[in-house]
C-alpha cells in the first residue's frame, strides 16, 4: 500500500485526473500514519507440502486494513485468495503451513500465537463469513445455540444477557420477529435469512474485522443486493473492517474502497477501488474488466484473455502472467517485475508505464 | 417473425410429487389418519415458443424452474400436462425409441462439467459415443475424422483425445462437453448455466466458442441462465421466469432499456454494476413464496408494489404489446 511512499513518488504520474488525487494525497497518508493499522500482513508465503514436492501457494503478500476500511480481493479460483484470508485466522490446515511472513493484528504477530491464544481471537476480535449459509450453519443446532456459543466462548456473560445480545443482533441484520427466529433451525430459514444469521454471529462479539470469503456467491441477485447493502451499512455504522473476497468484480466496485487483485499467488495490482476498475495498469486486471459482457457490443465476440491460469506446480519464470499478457516482452520472461506506484495505484508489471500513455 | 417455430409450448405444467408411496402420504392431523397429497410445482402453466435461429435466454433465480424447464423441453423428465412440439411433431408423448431422432437435433450442455464428463471415459470415448449411436453407418477411419474435426472447432487439441477429463481445466471440460453436444451436428441446443461454474475469464473464452458456433452451424439456442450480463450479450430474446411461470418475454434490447414486469424491474436493478453504488436498487419485501403452496392469483403479488385485489384473485396471462409478451394486470389496466 502506497501509505508510507512519499508523494514525490505518487506524482510523477502525468494524468491530470490522478494528480487531482495527488491532491488529497498528503491528507490521506497523514491520516494512515497516524493510526495503526488494524491488520498489517507483511511479505507472507503459504506452502503447502506435497509428497512430491513443495507447492507455493501465497508468494510476497503484503497488504494493510486500516480500521473501518473495506478492502477486497479479487482473483479467480486458485490466485489465493482464500489462502490470504484463512492465512490470517491460521486456518490454514495441513499439509498447508505458513512458511514466513508477518500477520500483525493488535500489536501482535498472528503468526507467532499458540493455537489456545489463536481461538481467542477468532470470532472474537476477527470475524469469518463463509460462502455458503447451508454449509456454515450447523443444522441440528438452533440459531441461537449458535449465536451464544461465540458469546460463551469468549466473554463471561449469563445466558439471559447472551440471548438478549442475540436477539438484539438479529434485529440488527434486519431478521423479522427475531425473538421466534432465536429458537428456530437453519431449515426454517430462506437462503437469504441464514446468510443474515451468518453476519449476525459474525457480528456478535463485536469484532474490529470481519473477513467475507464469497458472502454471496451462493445467492440469487436479489437477495445478493440485499445482503451487500447490509454489509455496507454495518461496516459504516459501527466501524467493523471488512476484507471481502470475491470474484465478482461488479460486487468489488460496488462495496469496497480498496482492491487487491491476485494472479498466481501474488499481488499484481492494488489501489483505490474506482482506480482499479477505471484505469486498471496490470494488463491481467485490465484483460478482466475487458472480459465483462458489458464491455463489448451485444451479440459480438468478447475480449477473451487466452489460455488458463498456470497450476501452482508449473508457475513460469519471471511474471506468472507472461503466457497470457498481451504486452509481453523478454524481460518478463526473465525478471519478476516489482511494484511501481501510479497514483493511488502499486502494480507489479514491467509494461505498466506502457498503460500511462 | 418471419422465422418458423422450431419449439412449441402449450400451457405446460410439472410437478414432483413430495409425497411418493401411499405410507408416505398418510399422515395424523386432528386425531384422524389423513391422505395427504402434496407437490412441488415446478411449472405452472408455460407457454413459450422457440423460433428458429434466435438465442432465447432464460432468467430466473434460483427454484423458478428454468432448469426443469431445459429437462422438460429436452423430454429427459415428462411434463405432468401441456404440449411441446419440435417443428410440428409432438415429442412430450413419444417414447425412449421415437425420440432418438430427435436426440440427434436437440443436444444439451450441463452447468458442471466436472460432473456431466464421465470421468472414466476418454475424450474420444465421450466424443465417439453419440455419433457411433446417431450414425451407425459411420465406419472408425469417418468416426475418428469427426472427432478430430469437432475437437479442433473447440479449441481443444486433437492429440489430447486419448486424456481423461481430469486432466483439463474446467474450461477445457466445459470446451469437450460442448463438443460432445456438437458432435452429431444438432440444430438446437439446450444449454443449462453453462459457464457459471467457471472462472470470469474462462466464461468469456466459452461464450465467445458458443457464439462462433452459432454462426457457423446456424445453431439454435435456448440458453439458462442467472446471469444478466451475459444475457445482454448472447441472447436475442429473453424470457424471464418467476415460480414457475413466464412473466416477461422480450428482445434483449427492448427487456434492457425498458422492462415491464416489476419483477423484472427489481431483477435488473439488482445486478451489481461497475461505478454505481448500490443503494439505488428496487427493493422487493418479502421472499419467494413456497412452490409447494403457490399463491393464489398472480405468483408475484405479495412482493409486488403495485398488487390490487385483481392481482390477489387471477392469475395474469401472458399479453403481447407490440414485440414485448408480459404477464400482469397492473400493466394490462395500464397502472403501470
Amino acid at each position: 500500500m502506497p501509505g508510507g511512499v512519499p508523494c514525490e513518488v505518487r506524482c510523477r504520474h502525468r494524468d491530470p485526473q490522478r494528480d487531482r488525487s495527488c491532491a488529497t494525497a498528503p491528507v490521506r497518508i497523514q491520516r494512515r500514519h497516524s493510526i495503526v493499522s488494524l491488520l498489517e500482513v507483511k511479505n507472507l508465503e503459504v506452502r503447502f507440502a506435497m509428497r512430491r514436492q513443495e507447492l507455493i501457494a501465497l508468494r510476497d503478500v503484503s497488504f494493510k486494513v486500516e480500521k473501518g476500511e473495506r478492502l477486497g480481493i479479487v482473483g479467480e479460483s486458485g490466485a489465493g485468495k482464500s489462502v490470504a484470508a484463512f492465512s490470517i485466522l491460521n486456518l490454514i490446515s495441513k499439509p498447508g503451513y505458513i512458511s514466513s511472513g508477518e500477520i500483525f493484528f493488535g500489536g501482535k504477530d498472528l503468526t507467532k500465537l499458540t493455537a489456545r491464544e489463536m481461538s481467542q481471537i477468532r470470532g472474537n476480535q476477527i470475524s469469518m463469513v463463509f460462502q455458503d449459509p447451508m454449509m456454515t450453519l450447523n443444522p441440528v443446532l438452533t440459531i441461537g445455540t449458535q449465536m451464544t456459543e461465540a458469546l460463551h466462548a469468549h466473554q463471561d456473560i449469563s445466558r439471559e444477557e447472551a440471548k438478549q445480545r442475540a436477539i438484539e443482533t438479529l434485529a440488527r441484520v434486519h431478521i423479522p420477529s427475531p425473538a421466534t427466529r432465536f429458537d428456530q433451525y437453519p431449515h426454517e430459514l430462506s437462503g437469504g435469512m441464514r446468510q443474515r444469521v451468518v453476519i449476525a454471529i459474525a457480528l456478535i462479539t463485536k469484532p474490529p474485522l470481519i473477513i467475507a470469503d464469497e458472502p454471496t456467491t451462493a445467492l440469487d441477485v436479489t437477495i445478493q443486493a440485499e445482503i451487500m447493502e447490509l454489509m455496507m451499512e454495518l461496516c459504516e455504522s459501527s466501524g467493523v473492517g471488512l476484507i471481502l473476497i470475491t470474484h465478482d468484480l461488479g460486487v468489488i466496485s460496488q462495496m469496497t474502497e480498496r482492491a487487491i487483485v491476485m494472479y498466481a499467488g501474488r499481488i499484481v495490482e492494488e489501489g483505490d477501488t474506482r482506480d482499479i476498475i477505471n484505469h486498471a495498469y496490470h494488463p491481467y486486471t485490465h484483460g478482466l474488466m475487458d472480459a465483462l459482457p458489458q464491455k463489448t457490443k451485444p451479440g459480438r465476440r468478447l475480449n477473451q484473455i487466452k489460455g488458463v491460469m498456470p497450476a501452482l506446480s508449473s508457475i513460469p519464470d519471471g511474471c506468472a502472467f507472461n503466457p497470457r499478457c498481451p504486452l509481453v516482452i523478454d524481460l518478463c520472461r526473465t525478471t519478476l517485475p516489482q511494484f511501481t506506484v501510479f497514483g493511488s495505484t502499486r502494480v507489479a508489471c514491467h509494461r505498466a508505464a506502457a498503460r500511462t500513455d | 417473425m418471419s422465422a418458423a417455430p422450431l419449439i412449441t409450448i402449450n400451457g405446460l405444467y410439472k410437478e414432483f410429487p413430495i409425497h411418493k408411496g401411499i405410507l408416505d402420504q398418510l399422515t395424523i392431523a386432528g386425531g384422524r389418519v389423513v391422505k395427504k397429497h402434496e407437490s412441488v410445482k415446478a411449472l405452472s402453466g408455460v407457454e413459450l415458443t422457440v423460433w428458429k435461429g434466435e438465442s432465447l435466454c432464460v432468467v430466473g433465480e434460483s427454484g423458478c424452474g428454468k432448469s426443469t424447464l431445459a429437462r422438460v423441453i429436452m423430454s429427459l423428465i415428462k411434463p405432468t400436462r401441456g404440449e411441446i412440439r419440435y417443428e410440428q411433431e409432438r415429442i412430450d408423448t413419444k417414447g425412449v425409441g421415437e425420440l432418438l431422432p430427435y436426440r440427434k437435433k436437440m443436444q444439451m450442455i450441463f452447468q458442471n462439467p466436472y460432473a456431466s464428463l464421465n470421468p472414466r471415459m476418454t475424450v474420444r470415448q465421450t466424443l465417439q459415443e453419440p455419433m457411433t449411436l446417431h450414425n451407425p453407418e459411420l465406419n472408425v477411419a469417418e468416426v475418428n475424422e469427426r472427432v478430430v474435426e469437432v475437437t479442433r472447432s473447440v479449441g481443444i487439441d486433437p492429440s489430447w483425445s486419448d486424456r481423461y477429463p481430469h486432466e483439463f481445466s474446467g474450461g477445457q471440460r466445459q470446451r469437450i462437453s460442448i463438443a460432445r453436444a456438437l458432435a452429431v451436428d444438432p440444430e438446437f441446443i439446450v444449454a443449462d448455466e453453462p459457464i457459471s461454474a467457471l472462472d470470469v475469464s474462462i466464461q468469456a473464452q466459452v461464450l465467445n466458442l458458443m457464439m462462433d458456433a452459432r454462426e457457423q452451424r446456424a445453431l439454435t439456442y435456448l440458453f439458462i441462465t442467472h446471469d444478466l450480463a451475459v444475457v445482454e450479450h448472447f441472447g436475442s430474446r429473453v424470457a424471464v421466469m418467476y415460480l414457475g411461470t413466464l412473466c416477461e418475454l422480450a428482445p434483449t434490447k427492448k427487456l434492457f432499456s425498458s422492462p415491464q414486469h416489476p419483477y423484472t424491474q427489481a431483477l435488473l436493478s439488482a445486478i451489481p454494476r461497475l461505478n454505481q453504488s448500490s443503494s439505488d436498487y428496487i427493493r422487493l419485501r418479502g421472499e419467494v413464496p413456497t412452490p409447494v403452496n403457490l399463491p393464489d392469483g398472480c405468483v408475484f403479488h405479495g412482493r409486488c408494489i403495485h398488487a390490487s385485489d385483481r392481482c390477489r384473485r387471477e392469475n395474469p396471462a401472458l399479453k403481447t404489446y407490440a414485440d414485448t409478451a408480459v404477464a400482469c394486470h397492473a400493466i394490462e389496466e395500464g397502472r403501470i
